[in-house]
Formats: C-alpha cells, sequence, structure tokens
C-alpha cells in the first residue's frame, strides 16, 4: 500500500481538468458512435476469381514491382469472414504482404444457405481446397502454391496436405491451429458426447446457427464482453481506440453459421474420438495422416490464446513429418496473434522472414 | 507525470482488469463440469426442438398471410447474388476491354516473378 503522502497534490487539478475533458468528450463522441457506421473494413483491391456456394476465391491484386515466384493461398476459418486479415489500411495483413512482393489469394467463406446443410468434410478438403489452388495455379502460372491457415482453416489445410502429400504445396503456415482437441477443455465440456447430442441438433436445425458459435466463443470469457464495453466507454474520447474496437468487435460478432453435416464430423471425429491426434482420421475414405507431411512448415501459436490453449497445438510440430518445421510462440491471443499492432510487430515480420526464403 | 499508483483512473482499471479475469477464471472452472455440460445441453436440445417446431408454424402462418417466407427471401437474395455476381463479370470484362483501348490506362501487366528475399541480397521496399 502506499502511504497518502505520495499524492502529488499539484497534480489534482490537473487530472480533474483532464477527466472533465474526457467526460464531454465521452458524450460528444458517443453519439458519434451510435450515429456512425464505423471503417469500411476489406477493402484492398481484389478480384473474385471464383464463386461456388460459401467457396469464394479472391485474388488480391499485386502492389509490388516484382513478386516472388509462389503464390500463397490463405484458408480461412470457417466460422468467421476473412476480413480479420484485411482490416484497413496500415494494420492489413494482406496489404503487408502485398508490399512485401507475395502474390496473394484467399479462400473465404459465406453463410452455407440452408440447402448448403449437407456439406460435409470432404466437400471443404477434397473439393473446395483443391479447387482453390487448382485456380491458383492457373491463374499464376506457378505450380507450387504455399498455404497459410488460420485456426480451423489450418485443420483444413492440415488435412489437405496429409492426403496430398505429393504437391503442389510448397510450405505451410499454420495460425493457432488446433490438433489435439482434448485439450481444447471447455469445447470439450460444452460437447461431452453423454450430454450433447449433436445429430439431433443438426436434424433440428440444419446449418448451426451463428449465434450458437458466437456464444459458445463468448462463454469461453463470459466477463469479457461486458469489460470491453466498460473500457469503449472510458476510451470513447480516444478515436484510435474506438476504431480499433469497432473494426474488432464486427468482425468477432461476424460469425458464420456452419454446414451441418461439416459440423457432425467435427463435433463426433474431432472433439469425440480425436482423430487428428490419434492418427485415425480419414476424410472421404482418405487417411489424413499429418506425419505423411513432409513440406517445410511454420506453425504460429499465442501465448495468452484461450479459444486454442497451446496444448491444443502443441502437438502440430512434434507429429508432422517435416524436416523443416518450425513452432513459434509469440504474445497475444487467439486474434491479436493475427491482427493489429501487436501482430504488425511480432507475427507479420516473423512471417516474412521465414516465407520470403521459402519462395522462390 | 501522475503517480499511477495513485492515480483513481489507473486504479478502476486495475481493479475492472482483476475483476474480469477473476470472474472468467471463476466461470471457467464451473463451466468446466460435467453438471455444466448438462444442464447446458438440456436447455440447448429444448430451445433446439422449440426452435424447429417455431420455424414450421410460421411457416404456415406467413403462407396464410400470404407474406413470403424466409426460403422465399433466401431463394430471392440468391438470385440478386447472381444478379450482383454476373453485373460484377460485366464489370470486370468492361475493365479489361476500356484497359486495352486506352492509352492512359496501359493493359494491367502482372509483376515479374523474379523477387528474391532481401537475405539472398534482394532488395526490400
Amino acid at each position: 500500500m502506499n502511504a497518502p503522502a505520495s499524492l502529488d497534490m499539484a497534480a489534482i487539478p490537473e487530472r480533474i481538468q483532464s477527466e472533465v475533458q474526457r467526460a464531454i468528450q465521452r458524450s460528444i463522441k458517443g453519439v458519434e458512435y451510435i450515429a456512425s457506421s464505423g471503417p469500411s473494413l476489406g477493402s484492398t483491391p481484389k478480384d473474385i476469381l471464383q464463386v461456388r456456394g460459401t467457396m469464394n476465391l479472391y485474388h488480391y491484386r499485386p502492389i509490388a514491382d516484382e513478386i516472388y515466384r509462389v503464390p500463397i493461398l490463405i484458408v480461412m476459418a470457417t466460422t468467421n469472414r476473412g476480413y480479420i486479415l484485411d482490416m484497413v489500411p496500415g494494420q492489413s495483413f494482406i496489404e503487408f504482404l502485398l508490399k512485401r512482393g507475395y502474390d496473394v489469394y484467399m479462400l473465404d467463406w459465406t453463410a452455407p444457405k440452408p440447402e448448403e446443410r449437407s456439406l460435409r468434410m470432404e466437400d471443404y478438403v477434397l473439393d473446395f481446397i483443391p479447387d482453390c489452388v487448382r485456380r491458383v495455379q492457373r491463374d499464376s502460372g506457378e505450380t507450387d502454391v504455399s498455404v497459410i491457415g488460420y485456426c480451423f482453416g489450418g485443420v483444413l489445410s492440415l488435412l489437405y496436405a496429409s492426403i496430398f502429400p505429393d504437391g503442389p504445396m510448397k510450405n505451410l503456415i499454420c495460425f493457432t491451429t488446433p490438433v489435439d482437441f482434448r485439450e481444447m477443455k471447455l469445447f470439450h465440456n460444452f460437447s461431452d458426447r453423454r450430454y450433447f447430442d449433436v445429430d439431433r441438433l443438426i436434424d433440428s436445425v440444419g446449418n448451426v446457427p451463428p449465434e450458437m458459435i458466437l456464444s459458445s466463443f463468448e462463454m469461453l470469457r463470459p466477463a469479457s464482453r461486458a469489460a470491453s464495453q466498460v473500457q469503449l466507454w472510458e476510451n470513447i474520447w480516444n478515436d484510435e481506440y474506438v476504431k480499433s474496437y469497432r473494426m474488432f468487435d464486427r468482425w468477432a460478432t461476424d460469425t458464420l453459421p456452419l454446414a451441418g453435416e461439416y459440423f457432425r464430423t467435427i463435433t463426433k471425429d474431432l472433439m469425440w474420438d480425436n482423430k487428428l491426434f490419434n492418427d485415425t482420421m480419414s476424410v472421404g475414405g482418405r487417411k489424413a495422416d499429418i506425419s505423411k507431411i513432409t513440406v517445410p512448415i511454420l506453425h504460429a501459436v499465442a501465448e495468452h490464446d484461450h479459444i486454442v490453449p497451446y496444448d491444443a497445438a502443441k502437438p502440430l510440430i512434434q507429429k508432422i513429418g517435416s524436416a523443416d518445421k518450425e513452432e513459434v510462440m509469440l504474445k497475444g491471443g487467439h486474434v491479436s496473434l493475427v491482427a493489429g499492432a501487436n501482430a504488425i510487430k511480432r507475427l507479420w515480420p516473423k512471417l516474412d522472414l521465414w516465407l520470403s526464403e521459402r519462395s522462390i | 507525470m501522475a503517480d499511477k499508483t495513485n492515480d483513481p483512473a489507473a486504479i478502476w482499471q486495475n481493479m475492472m482488469g482483476e475483476m474480469e479475469k477473476g470472474f472468467n477464471a471463476f466461470a471457467n472452472q464451473a463451466m468446466a463440469s460435467p453438471e455444466f455440460s448438462k444442464l447446458v445441453n438440456q436447455v440447448g436440445g429444448v430451445s433446439a426442438g422449440a426452435q424447429k417446431q417455431l420455424g414450421e408454424l410460421m411457416e404456415k402462418y406467413l403462407v396464410t398471410m400470404n407474406l413470403p417466407s424466409r426460403a422465399q427471401m433466401v431463394s430471392m437474395a440468391e438470385r440478386l447474388q447472381s444478379i450482383e455476381g454476373q453485373l460484377n463479370e460485366i464489370k470486370a470484362l468492361l475493365h479489361q476491354a476500356h484497359s486495352g483501348t486506352s492509352d492512359n490506362h496501359p493493359v494491367a501487366t502482372k509483376p515479374p516473378r523474379t523477387k528474391r528475399p532481401p537475405s539472398t541480397g534482394g532488395e526490400q521496399k
């Protein structure tokens, strides 16, 4: 405890003045906040190469005079929108890659329609990803393709790489990708097979509603939403804070539904039977053994990831067959690992350093 | 610079942070129990069943009221999406045609794939 004697009496009027000014600013900016629509996200110029139901393939227009030989295909997580990697200029991972001379494509998802409830894991791994890889090859004129998978996009990329170990994947980069699903303890408990009737759920609702996905994410940190709103009010005078809050809040709440059959497989094969970790996973009758993957791989994990805890992600590098493999643990959480001020100074330069040497 | 230990705003923020962490940790502990899973899934199961029944009832009601159902709206949205897609294609074609004929907009060429990493002597721009 500090003694009251250490109180700086001279600073008190200045402090009161500053707080009064902030209170006035809060009222003005609070009204502005409600009336305005927030920053425009995902605006890096791109061309849509293919739209097929829930699947969207974009090509971002190169901005460097000279680019690396090997193009990159980013595989986004199926629960969220890809614009987390393309927030606003100066805070866009895509823009960073383009400026550094990469040719960037993204496999992004839109909400599956009710009739897409029957999409299965094999549609994602044996159809959507190979189709996008082929289109990237055709568009770029290159045979080799580097793949970056974020979160469950990383799981899909791992499954794809393990089923097609002979190429054309040149490099694999996974961001915070789970392999041991038992270690996702709360998700594992929510989907406890004794109480969670996944068949009944899918047969009732078709596609898993986005509200359910969002609430299961929010349940991992139940106090954080209320606390973040208090913090917003405290900092509403600060334009940069508000801009950042709006970007991340919009993205976090813009959750996608999941195709019913696909979710059924995730629950049964990954959550219940932990097949990826146990080396018993197969997709459409084809064995998906990650020890068969031999391409260079970088796995970036976050020190304070509450969605994919480190213990769930750790076995990836241990199990993978590649000789050239590296895991890098960086400060931050599941989202701040890839986007925002933290990512700009930590993950992005690390990725560039690793990938540039392997993209020629 | 104000002393953080005596700054009421800093104390408040610190207290909020600690409360958030404490509540999250407490809730996580409670949510890790099988009883929680049982309760949540009982409630979730009931609500999924109710949602299905309500959906069917609503569908009948909308037909009676001569209003479009969700399925019809989704189908209309799909049509709009398809029209938007075709417009985008037309725009892209027009853009290509325009940039191919105008002197102000030379044909867009892809940059050469010759970049080398800085570690091998390549230039980092």
